[in-house]
């Protein structure tokens, strides 16, 4: 009797674990700073044991300091070694505005590309728990001006391992958003050792007549949505774009042109957040294959109330998409 | 130690320093450079000077102030004109850099945040770096008493004091930020006053003296390599030009101005050299020569660049 091999599941929050521990102990020069990283384990667990198991010197506390925290990493990266700074929220970017877009993206750039960034900025995003308005927020469009740095947003938990370990590896900035509300996402994640390249989106459902485009949490939803919609006869690609840069545009175009009819969602405000750069994209590169105006079904354009009630009516929900594909079908 | 070969040294780089921007300037006057430069004249002692107290492995993240700290720390005089040339000569490689943005890996000149203060945060970076890789290498971030004022000064200085990262700040106060003299915005006469308030080092001094500046910066030097922690140091200096070229300088009295010249670090070094019998006017008046003719062969030399096309755009942005 051959029994089949299953494969373990762990959560989002630990396969960031896993992969920060496993490029911990592949190259010295990596090392973790940031606010409550050390023995605390990070204000979300994420870093949990890691303190423990590599020491002070490689996983370190930092003052509430974002312009250091930012700041110091690109010295750091400049200097031979390459900083895993951990943001406690995606929301403070904005505290280390001009270390993010005038350093972390541009040193390498504008002296000469003398120099390389090799950092990474994890940013914890997104409407979870009722974390008030400057603490809840998906800015990773906000960085789209900020050429020189990737942009990653992954979904699952096998994609966070995966992409963040590229991540780490990679020589240029990258800023991987992870949604708080994904932690204890659970997922297949195999022992063995495993990277994915940045910039390749990933069909997470392959459909023939509806594609719906996104990122981060709202994959799941999309999922959600198509399930629904596959039981009416309405069949639902999704694609995952799993970065914003690199962007895979070879496959926003196929799925274009496979099914003509597009849906484009995030969790961020409608008005720059992302979605309408893509829209754009697809209207420059084929426009001609659309058999239906581009629906947009994203964030709604307030700051996210403190309120878990309220919180819960400002990200779409599975309903919200379930909508426009039975409209956009039809069309 | 001060040695007398090193008080040579240290007046031939700031002859140097002086000349080279003298014939940057005529490249402005012709054209040929844009005025996007902030002279260094009158702080020359306080840039070279403590510049010659480091190791080519030590860092540099340098200020928009003139050319002379870079010049110190050994970058090439081509390279250096062919980035104020925008060509290929240039350590940007045509990038066009004004002051800002040229770099020098090899002798650790690190770079400059075009923001003005940005280096106060990369420097605490850079010297964690060290901690970490433990090396007994410095890193020394210059910035003006205008910058001291930028919130990135409280975050660098304060994991550099919290951790005694090897970090040297240098505070070129030359009174002026731009128009607005240090008095209006700041309540301390010395910006080393903050340094308590970081548990570091602080000390300040007279910036155009460039043998004080050198003995103060070997002592923060050797404390930072010996883990004992960063410095501020306040040097004490006179701008002699403008902010940037073109600047009206309507601000500062033609007196107060006058009074700083007096002061001039290049001029006052060559007549100690001659007073304490280091060298005679016959030697010094060759050791000035020969650096004529070292800048002007570096001048040719640069000038020999290609300014790059569009193509250059796209280039360096990612690895």
């Amino acid at each position: 009797m051959t029994t089949t091999p299953t494969v373990r599941k762990l959560s989002y929050s630990r396969a960031i674990n896993e992969a920060l521990a496993e490029e911990l102990a592949r190259d010295e020069r990596v090392f973790i700073m940031g606010q409550d990283v050390g023995a605390f384990g990070g204000a979300f667990g994420v870093t949990r044991g890691l303190h423990a198991r590599f020491g002070g010197e490689r996983v370190i506390d930092t003052p509430i300091s974002e312009m250091f925290l930012v700041g110091g990493g690109v010295g750091a990266a400049i200097t031979g070694l390459r900083p895993v700074v951990e943001m406690q929220y995606a929301d403070f970017l904005w505290n280390a505005g001009d270390e993010i877009v005038g350093k972390m993206s541009k040193w390498r750039y504008m002296h000469g590309g003398l120099f390389t960034v090799p950092m990474v900025l994890r940013l914890p995003e997104g409407a979870a728990g009722g974390a008030g308005p400057e603490h809840s927020t998906c800015p990773e469009a906000a960085l789209l001006a900020a050429a020189g740095s990737y942009i990653v947003i992954p979904s699952t938990p096998y994609d966070a391992k995966g992409l963040l370990k590229s991540a780490i590896r990679d020589d240029n900035p990258v800023a991987y958003f992870e949604h708080k509300g994904m932690y204890g996402l659970k997922g297949e994640v195999p022992e063995e050792e495993y990277t994915i390249p940045l910039g390749q989106a990933d069909l997470k459902r392959v459909g023939d007549d509806v594609s719906i485009i996104t990122w981060g949490r709202m994959v799941h939803r999309a999922l959600e949505a198509a399930e629904t919609a596959a039981a009416d006869g309405i069949s639902v690609e999704v694609l995952d774009l799993r970065c914003l840069r690199p962007l895979d545009v070879a496959a926003i175009v196929a799925t274009v042109e496979k099914t003509g009819r597009v849906i484009i969602s995030h969790e961020a405000g409608k008005t720059g957040g992302g979605g309408g750069e893509i829209a754009a994209i697809i209207a420059e590169e084929c426009i001609t294959s659309l058999e239906a105006p581009v629906r947009r079904i994203c964030g709604i354009e307030t700051p996210v109330p403190q309120s878990t009630h309220l919180e819960q009516y400002v990200v779409p929900t599975a309903e919200d998409l379930g909508a426009a594909i039975t409209d956009i079908a039809r069309y | 130690m001060l040695t007398d070969e090193l008080k040579i040294e240290i007046y031939r780089m700031m002859y140097l320093a002086q000349t080279w921007e003298q014939r940057l300037l005529r490249l402005l006057d012709d054209g040929l450079v844009s005025g996007f430069y902030h002279a260094g004249r009158g702080h020359e002692a306080l840039e070279v000077a403590s510049m010659v107290a480091l190791r080519d492995d030590d860092y540099l993240l340098y200020d928009h102030r003139g050319c002379a700290h870079m010049l110190a720390k050994r970058m090439s005089m081509v390279s250096l004109f062919g980035d104020f040339l925008g060509n290929d000569k240039g350590s940007t490689k045509g990038l066009g850099a004004g002051i800002v943005h040229i770099a020098d890996p090899d002798h650790g000149v690190l770079g400059q945040s075009g923001t003005l203060g940005g280096g106060h945060v990369l420097a605490a970076g850079v010297g964690l770096s060290i901690k970490l890789r433990k090396t007994d290498q410095v890193v020394v971030n210059f910035f003006g008493d205008g910058a001291a004022n930028r919130g990135t000064f409280h975050e660098g200085a304060n994991v550099a004091g919290a951790w005694k990262l090897p970090v040297i700040y240098i505070v070129q106060n030359n009174g002026w930020a731009i128009s607005t003299p240090q008095s209006q915005v700041t309540a301390i006469e010395s910006f080393a006053e903050r340094a308590a308030g970081y548990g570091m080092a602080g000390v300040s001094i007279d910036g155009m003296d460039p043998f004080l500046v050198y003995e103060t910066m070997a002592e923060a030097v050797e404390r930072a390599r010996g883990g004992g922690g960063p410095t501020l140091l306040e040097g004490r200096v006179v701008r002699f030009r403008g902010h940037y070229e073109g600047d009206p300088g309507t601000y500062r009295s033609k007196e107060e101005l006058a009074a700083g010249k007096d002061l001039d670090p290049v001029v006052r070094t060559r007549l100690r050299l001659l007073e304490d019998g280091l060298r005679t006017e016959e030697e010094l008046d060759r050791l000035q020569h020969d650096v004529d003719a070292e800048i002007e062969a570096a001048l040719e030399e640069a000038l020999t660049g290609t300014v790059p096309g569009r193509e250059r755009l796209s280039e360096g942005l990612y690895v």
